[in-house]
């Protein structure tokens, strides 16, 4: 090795380091320590488990489309697709998935809700029929408050402020059983379990009143002798303790929420809409045109007979007024009616784009022609089980990995050592490579993970045994090693390619099961290839040199034989 | 260390060939036991947090009994209090009402039991999973051997390319058929079944096989340019022992990584990861004891058929 080629690898070496540093950052599963540089981006990604790690659901639905004509019938299923999402979006799970497939001509709905507890109420929801409402303009309704609601309000936030004064007495009374008196009396659903404890806050977090009560005027360890209102409403306060200073000081704090009504809520909540008898069943199509003169997209529809005669008679008393179309209770479309229209067929115009207006079909078909969905098949892991079995496949990860490390450095010594720390740099690669581009981690696919960690030190193997015999046959240290690496190359390309593609088909024809365990083995093949031939021919071009010539133990030759 | 591989070569053929044949028979006599996968069906594992846990077959009967027209149901005991119980593929309400039957006959309710996991396949998903996995199996074969095919192309003294790739083939239906074999013993004495997973898990051991063969093939296909004064046998027998330390170190660190997922890791993957185990082993075995061997068979085929 000369000079530059010297400087050459203690560059590659360099750059190996930072990789593995970066990667490290990324694949850390907790967030980082506050004050770390770059914190927001180290932990911007997650590691994504799947069904049978984190508990969950998935179902697989049949769409019987034999009703709908055949050009209707993609249309039809996408419209299931979105009333389904927007369901279970109502729900309350994180991140669930929705997709359509079509296998041997049939259409399925797929869905998979994560950590769900109730999965005969989700499924009931599901399967419900889409309800398609028109309605119109209460003519009664009105932007502002009757003296009726205001009193009604008046009356509500009356009580609750004697409720929250008879909390307070009795707080002031036992100030130790806060706790208890926050999960009895408290209405804020997301801190009443916890005993109305908050947790740590920065400046800027709650709003004013509360903020200047917990940072300004109680010291750590009082609860406020009066009631702070809020729009909220009612809060009785307790300052835990606090920590940190100026900009970084945090306080914990508790609180029990009495409820008070203002009178934006109410204006709010009240309903803008009346129903008339026009629904999803009078609607025979809905379909995508495009204007003739501007060939801008509009969605047309046509009404049955009954329809017919219902939709003339809403559009003669609403023109100039809106008329809104509800789906499942969301309105999806709010037309304005310019002429009454009698033959029961109507257009929608407006700035849509052909995505939207598309869409807006989608969702008028799935009110007007329910496409009848069957559940074909159901898998389900309860939560428990799922950390028990990500729990014992991360163990059975680090035993494999302490396994195989200890095999390679009894086998190959020095060598060794540097392919176990190849061995780390692919790990931390993987797995950062798991969190940037959000793979899912099933059981499946981490056994594909922790195999390929198996097959990553095939290569160091087939390499360091032709170093071996390069030694034995005679020829000096470090040659023998630049030759291993050279000679061992076409046995390692070839038998990875034949695992490559084994992957390919698995990932291809597979099952989601399959596909998770095919794409992390393929991902670790392919890593592989760089960690084991080019970081530990890195590393061990690092510790090369004169003073290794005749210690060829260390590579687990015992001597050399002269030819 | 010289071991005379090829000159023993039948005694390793006969080793071989009774593995193979008990495989064919228990296949055509016991043949596999599908999951729920393929057949369609339905598992539910509880959890019963009772004092007393019925014995299994009592369930059934208590099941059975209330609930006439479900048809076969198939309980077995899960460690110290739950259940895992077979059924015909179930709908929601169905599903709802095993759990009530299990719960009550318990003297408990529903919400004191603890679901840890359900599936519900299907006849139509179990059938659409069957053709998946026999085009898998298909596909994935034909892209090994024109692999296979590829790699020995440039080899052809003295024996021709086509017959390495023969060699590897047969190296290779060889390892799949015993890993079955013993999934259908396994299936008729200890009731393991053959899943999507266990599809997964017989390509994997076809990428394998075809590794480990391809590092002894190499070897011969170098030996043969730099000491062509040896013989055909010779220089076989001197590139299996050349390569046999490598072939035996690559596939033990991928069966101590196997080997901690069978003992540690979680409960779905068990089989599959044992299915790769007895693949490996044996892969790793075929590829010393029979691919290579197999090449000196077709030299002296062929030299009989030039005679």
């Amino acid at each position: 090795m000369n000079f530059s080629q010297a400087v050459k690898n203690k560059y590659q070496l360099i750059v190996i380091l930072i990789l593995a540093v970066f990667c490290a950052l990324i694949a850390y599963p907790k967030d980082l320590p506050v004050g770390t540089p770059l914190e927001k981006f180290w932990n911007q990604t997650k590691y994504k488990l799947g069904l049978d790690l984190q508990g969950g659901t998935h179902l697989i639905y049949q769409a019987d489309t034999s009703k709908i004509d055949a050009q209707d019938r993609s249309s039809a299923v996408e419209g299931v697709r979105d009333v389904i999402e927007r369901r279970v979006n109502a729900f309350g799970v994180s991140e669930p998935v929705v997709q359509t497939n079509m296998v041997g001509g049939e259409y399925r709905v797929i869905v998979e809700l994560a950590g769900i507890k109730d999965v005969k109420q989700a499924i009931d929801m599901i399967g419900e029929t889409p309800l398609l409402e028109f309605k119109e303009q209460d003519a009664n309704y009105s932007a502002t408050l009757t003296a009726e609601e205001q009193k009604e309000i008046d009356d509500y936030n009356k009580t609750a402020k004697e409720k929250a004064q008879d909390v307070l007495r009795q707080v002031l009374a036992a100030p130790a059983k806060f706790n208890q008196l926050a999960t009895k009396y408290s209405e804020d659903a997301g801190s009443q379990n916890q005993g109305g404890e908050l947790g740590w806050a920065k400046q800027g977090q709650f709003v004013k009143e509360f903020e200047e009560e917990i940072f300004n005027v109680l010291k750590s360890g009082q609860t406020s002798s009066r009631l702070v209102q809020t729009n909220y409403g009612y809060h009785i306060i307790k300052k835990i303790e606090e920590r940190g200073e100026g900009e970084a000081r945090e306080v914990s704090s508790a609180h029990i929420l009495i409820k008070t009504k203002s009178a934006e809520e109410v204006i709010k909540s009240k309903d803008a809409w009346k129903n008339t008898e026009l629904s999803g069943r009078h609607l025979s199509r809905a379909s995508l045109q495009f204007d003739q003169q501007t060939g801008e997209p509009q969605v047309s529809l046509e009404f049955n007979e009954d329809g017919k005669k219902l939709f003339a008679e809403i559009t003669e008393r609403n023109v100039g007024k809106p008329v809104a179309i509800f789906l499942d209770g969301t309105p999806i479309s709010v037309p304005t009616v310019n002429e009454p229209i009698r033959e029961g067929k109507a257009v929608i115009t407006g700035r849509f784009d052909i995505k939207e207006a598309k869409q807006l079909v989608e969702n008028l078909s799935a009110g007007a022609l329910p496409v009848p969905i069957t559940l074909l098949s159901q898998q389900t892991v309860g939560a428990s089980l799922g950390k028990e079995s990500l729990q014992k496949s991360l163990w059975a990860g680090v035993i494999g990995i302490i396994a195989v490390a200890i095999f390679m450095l009894l086998f190959y010594r020095l060598p060794g050592l540097m392919a176990v720390l190849a061995l780390v740099v692919y790990i931390l690669l993987n797995l950062a490579i798991f969190q940037i581009f959000n793979i899912t981690l099933s059981l499946a696919s981490i056994a594909g993970f922790i195999l390929s960690i198996g097959m990553a030190v095939d290569a160091n193997v087939l390499i360091f045994e032709r170093t071996k015999e390069e030694i034995k046959a005679g020829r000096e240290l470090n040659n023998a090693v630049i030759e291993g690496f050279k000679r061992a190359w076409t046995s390692i390309r070839d038998s990875n390619i034949s695992s490559l593609i084994t992957c390919l088909i698995l990932y291809w024809i597979g099952s989601s099961v399959v596909k998770g365990f095919a794409l992390t083995l393929f991902i670790g093949v392919v890593t592989s290839m760089f960690s084991a031939i080019t970081v530990t021919r890195t590393l061990m071009k690092f510790i090369m040199g004169n003073w290794l010539k005749e210690k060829t133990w260390l590579f687990g030759v015992k001597k050399i034989i002269k030819n | 260390m010289h071991l005379n591989i090829v000159k023993n070569r039948n005694k390793y053929f006969i080793f071989s060939g009774i593995l193979i044949l008990i495989s064919i028979v228990s296949l055509a006599i016991w043949g596999l036991k599908p999951s729920i996968d393929f057949s369609g069906g339905a598992l539910l594992e509880v959890e019963v947090k009772a004092e007393q846990k019925l014995a299994a077959p009592e369930l059934s009967d208590k099941i059975t009994n209330a609930w006439k027209d479900l048809g076969e149901v198939k309980v077995q005991p899960l460690g110290e209090s739950s259940f895992i119980i077979r059924t015909k593929h179930l709908s929601e309400d169905e599903h709802q009402n095993l759990l009530a039957q299990v719960a009550s006959a318990h003297g408990l309710t529903k919400a004191e039991l603890e679901e840890k996991r359900f599936e519900t396949i299907g006849p139509v998903i179990g059938q659409e999973l069957k053709t998946k996995a026999i085009w898998a199996i298909v596909i994935a074969s034909l892209a090994i051997i024109f692999y296979i095919a590829y790699s020995f192309r440039k080899i052809s003294k003295p024996v021709a390319s086509w017959k390495y790739g023969l060699g590897a083939v047969l190296a290779l239906i060889h390892d799949i058929l015993i890993v079955t074999g013993c999934f259908s013993i396994f299936g008729y004495f200890l009731g393991f079944e053959v899943d999507l997973l266990f599809i997964s898990a017989l390509l994997t051991i076809l990428g394998f096989s075809v590794h480990d063969t391809i590092v002894v093939y190499d070897r011969t296909r170098e030996n043969l340019i730099y000491n062509p004064q040896k013989t055909f046998e010779e220089t076989v027998d001197k590139a299996i022992n050349d390569t046999m330390r490598r072939s035996i170190n690559t596939s033990l660190t991928v069966f101590i990584v196997l080997l901690s997922l069978f003992l540690i890791g979680g409960e779905s993957t068990k089989n599959f990861v044992l299915a790769l185990m007895i693949g490996v082993v044996i892969g790793t075995y075929s590829s010393i004891f029979v691919a290579s061997t197999l090449l000196v068979v077709w030299y002296k085929l062929g030299l009989k058929i030039k005679k």
